[in-house]
């Protein structure tokens, strides 16, 4: 992980800071934030800048403890235990990066409290081994607060073993430098998709589940950095993931035309 | 800039515009059209635009208004003092017109940009210095006509309306939760021609809402409200019979138990808020019906779409792939692979989704608008029992935890719950011939039976997934729920439901009630239209999974907007 040049990251706070102290003192972390905000980006930054390999795992409802722990297969006679990605990490030293973690069940996120709170080990009942995490081993979990269900939510007895990094979109100047360096493109386009999105992210319950993120204003500026026209590119790469709503299609059309149209 | 906003800016093509509106004023506003030639103004909820307007001064004058909004030039606190002086109303919009679009500047695009006059935005830096310089005597240049006009009696109008909170008489409710959902907008994309939107809450405005509303229609010439049936007929209503209530509900009303029944609020569209504890649920055990032997439905069709539904994880041995190995089935491989013969593979153990983990209350219509004939010679009522009937044995049948209430209403303080069959109830002849004895009559509060009928799936449905399904012909109506309010209580009954994790479906079965008046009431839950039960099957598969899949949507929390927080 180590080659290669740094993953682009522009900090708009302190968290760098904060996740390097984490690191160094062995604490888990939690990335809070919308999607599309920047999370998996600083997490591939940060494992640069450590010098530590990144194994992400995304989460998902159906994810078991042996998904992440490990398991025995079969080989002709043979049973063979074969690693899972956290008992990787744990071995290798790695980040093990698990994003949005409230989408796995809580009856696998607990196999987390042993490795996120001081005694940093990974016990493996099937194998009756307990392993101490390697020097250089972190955890970190991401997950998007504003979404709110019903049936899905971390349980406290995970959130207080975590330390804390909230993110939010970038402030408007950033965010435009953050869109032309990713897409290429000039400030004065950048400059008007990041006014478009800003506009957007006014809107409070205009039927959008989920407003213009850095990521599809960059989807979109990379669309006009191949010669379409910023009005085309917002239409496919903004309206169109946003929202399958007609009526809520065509007014963000119009906004698109106000915006957007030379 | 093409001037193609003319073409199709039409009244309802204006609507477009409300996200771009709601966007710079940072609050949900619509956009209507004005009398042609009036100039734009707003009443805090609506900007009024002069539809034939061009494109470029369209979106001008949205801006002005909207940003006026934003930058809180139209508190109540401040036009009040205008008072009904058009001369200072015009000055004030001179000056703060400027000043609200420069606080929002970075917003704007920069067609409007070019608005700002930074010398006169700079004049004032709170609406009140825009005011106390437009009462002065100062020369101030006239503003420019996409700035449009300060309606100061509108602005006060409505937000007296906004501001009138009923009272309610028996102390408040702890808290209602306000549902940040899209019931708002729900009953915002319905046209409603008749409630002003400055108002209309004087008992003028209710009297004429009440006298050109829409009222339901009965076949070809039914008297308006005269829609209960007093009595069975074969020949379909007649017109313009006198309306006499039927008695059929009230002679059960002592037998509800004499107990006070549950309360629940109501959402009163006019008001923009809950009245606390305003409808009263009576249970009420319904007669069994005692002539002959109720059918059995077929359910052949339904178990099929029905049994992927709600399923929930179980440890599944003897499987090819999973977490662990199955020890028996690895030693039954491994000798059968020394004995010489294939081994099974099958010898992991797996968490698969077949746990039946759903449970669903059905609620069926059992008002009297059900009791008219419907499609296949025979009434709304019997189409949509078969129905009720059909889905409540094929759900049991498959192991799901069913209930099956009947509803209707006399007035917010009869509405009536007829458990056909509670959770615990076993499918028998008693559960059929109660459902049999059902006779359609009275009115449908339909807002207060969903509350219930999601307070019963709460306590007793026992399942992480729970799901309402509302067998209604759609016509919302009672004493004191004429149909635009009983719709937008409807809505609101089904967004608190969906909040609470409970999937809600909407089917109407063989009544004849037009899509658009099904889409107010049901809004943007999910419901059908069938004219035959025997489609259901073909349909009932997607619906209900999206109904499940809307109540999990996991939803966006709306940050408080902070007009100073802007991007520069």
């Amino acid at each position: 992980m180590t080659a290669g040049a740094r993953p682009y990251y522009v900090a708009v706070g302190n968290e760098e800071q904060v996740f390097k102290a984490s690191f160094r003192q062995g604490l888990s972390v939690v990335l809070k934030g919308p999607t599309g905000c920047g999370k998996t980006r600083f997490v591939e930054a940060m494992a640069y800048d450590l010098g530590r390999p990144l194994i992400t795992v995304s989460c998902h409802d159906d994810l078991t403890t042996a998904d992440l722990v490990g398991r025995f297969l079969l080989r002709g006679g043979e049973t063979e235990w074969v690693d899972g990605p956290l008992t990787r990490a744990v071995r290798e030293g790695a980040i093990c990066y698990l994003d949005e973690v409230v989408e796995a069940r809580q009856d696998t996120t607990v196999v987390l409290h042993p490795l996120a709170d001081h005694r940093r080990q990974l016990p493996i009942e099937r194998l009756g081994v307990t392993l101490e995490a390697a020097p250089g081993f972190g955890l970190v979990v991401s997950y998007n607060p504003g979404y709110q269900s019903v049936l899905k939510d971390l349980k406290d007895s995970t959130r207080q073993r975590l330390v804390a990094i909230e993110f939010g979109f970038p402030a408007g100047e950033v965010e435009e430098k953050i869109v032309a360096h990713e897409a290429g493109v000039g400030s004065d386009a950048a400059g008007r998709l990041v006014a478009f999105a800003h506009a957007i992210r006014r809107l409070e319950t205009a039927g959008l589940r989920e407003v213009a993120s850095t990521r599809v204003l960059i989807a979109a500026g990379r669309l006009i950095a191949e010669g379409l026209t910023a009005h085309e590119a917002a239409r496919a790469a903004i309206a169109g993931p946003l929202t399958d709503d007609p009526i809520v299609g065509r007014g963000l059309g119009e906004m698109i035309d106000v915006y957007l149209r030379d | 800039m093409t001037d193609f906003a003319d073409n199709d800016a039409t009244g309802d093509g204006l609507r477009r515009f409300g996200l771009f509106a709601s966007a710079l004023a940072g609050r949900p506003v619509d956009v209507v059209a004005a009398a042609p030639g009036q100039r734009a103004w707003t009443d805090g909820d609506t900007v009024f635009v002069d539809a034939s307007t061009n494109a470029h001064d369209l979106r001008c004058a949205l801006a002005v208004q909207s940003s006026l909004l934003a930058a809180g030039s139209l508190e109540p606190d401040i036009v009040r003092r205008i008072g009904r002086r058009t001369t200072v109303a015009t000055r004030y919009l001179a000056v703060e017109g400027h000043r609200a679009l420069a606080q929002i500047e970075g917003l704007l695009p920069p067609t409007v940009r070019a608005l700002i006059d930074t010398d006169i935005a700079a004049r004032g830096d709170s609406p009140e210095a825009s005011l106390a310089l437009a009462l002065g005597r100062e020369p101030l240049a006239e503003p420019p006509a996409v700035f449009g006009t300060v309606k100061v009696r509108n602005v006060l109008a409505a937000s007296k309306n906004a501001d009138g909170h009923h009272a309610p008489r028996g102390g408040r409710q702890p808290q209602l939760v306000d549902v940040p959902d899209d019931a708002d907008e729900d009953a915002d994309d319905v046209i409603d021609i008749f409630t002003s939107p400055v108002g209309g809450g004087g008992g003028l405005g209710k009297l004429l809402a009440k006298m050109l509303s829409m009222a339901r229609k009965l076949g070809d010439g039914g008297m308006p409200g005269a829609d209960t049936p007093t009595h069975r007929v074969r020949s379909g209503p007649a017109g313009g019979g006198r309306a006499v209530v039927s008695m059929a509900t009230a002679a059960e009303e002592g037998s509800a138990g004499g107990a006070c029944g549950f309360s629940y609020p109501e959402w009163d569209i006019h008001r923009r808020g809950y009245r606390a504890d305003w409808c009263t649920v009576q249970e009420a055990e319904p007669e069994p019906d005692q002539t002959g032997m109720p059918p059995v439905p077929d359910t052949h069709g339904l178990r099929r779409p029905l049994a992927r539904l709600g399923v929930g994880l179980d440890r599944c041995r003897r499987q090819p792939q999973g977490d662990d190995i199955d020890i028996d089935a690895a030693v039954e491989a491994q000798a059968e692979f020394l004995a010489g013969s294939a081994p099974d593979e099958a010898v992991y153990i797996d968490s698969l989704r077949r746990r039946r983990d759903l449970s669903v209350l059905l609620l069926l219509d059992a008002s009297g608008s059900v009791g008219q004939p419907g499609t296949a010679g025979r009434t709304v009522h019997e189409h949509q029992r078969a129905a009720a009937a059909a889905l409540m044995v094929a759900l049991h049948d498959l192991g799901d935890r069913v209930a099956l209430y009947a509803f209707q209403s006399q007035g917010r303080s009869a509405v009536r719950m007829m458990p056909v069959k509670r959770f615990g109830d076993d499918v028998s002849a008693v559960v059929l011939r109660r459902l049999h004895g059902l006779r359609p009559g009275a009115y449908s509060r339909l807002g207060a039976a969903i509350r219930h009928g999601s307070a019963v799936l709460k306590r007793d449905g026992g399942t992480a997934r729970r799901l309402l399904v509302v067998l209604s012909d759609g016509l919302a109506y009672d004493h004191g729920y004429e149909r635009a309010y009983g719709a937008a209580d409807a809505r609101r009954a089904l967004s608190e439901a969906r909040r609470q994790g409970i999937g809600c479906l909407c089917l109407t079965v063989g009544a004849g009630t037009d899509t658009e008046e099904l889409r107010r009431v049901f809004g943007s839950a999910a419901h059908a239209t069938l004219p035959r039960l025997d489609q259901i099957s073909a349909t009932i598969g997607p619906l209900l999974r999206s109904a499940l899949h809307s109540a999990d949507v996991r939803r966006r929390i709306p940050e408080v907007p902070d007009p100073k927080g802007m991007p520069a």
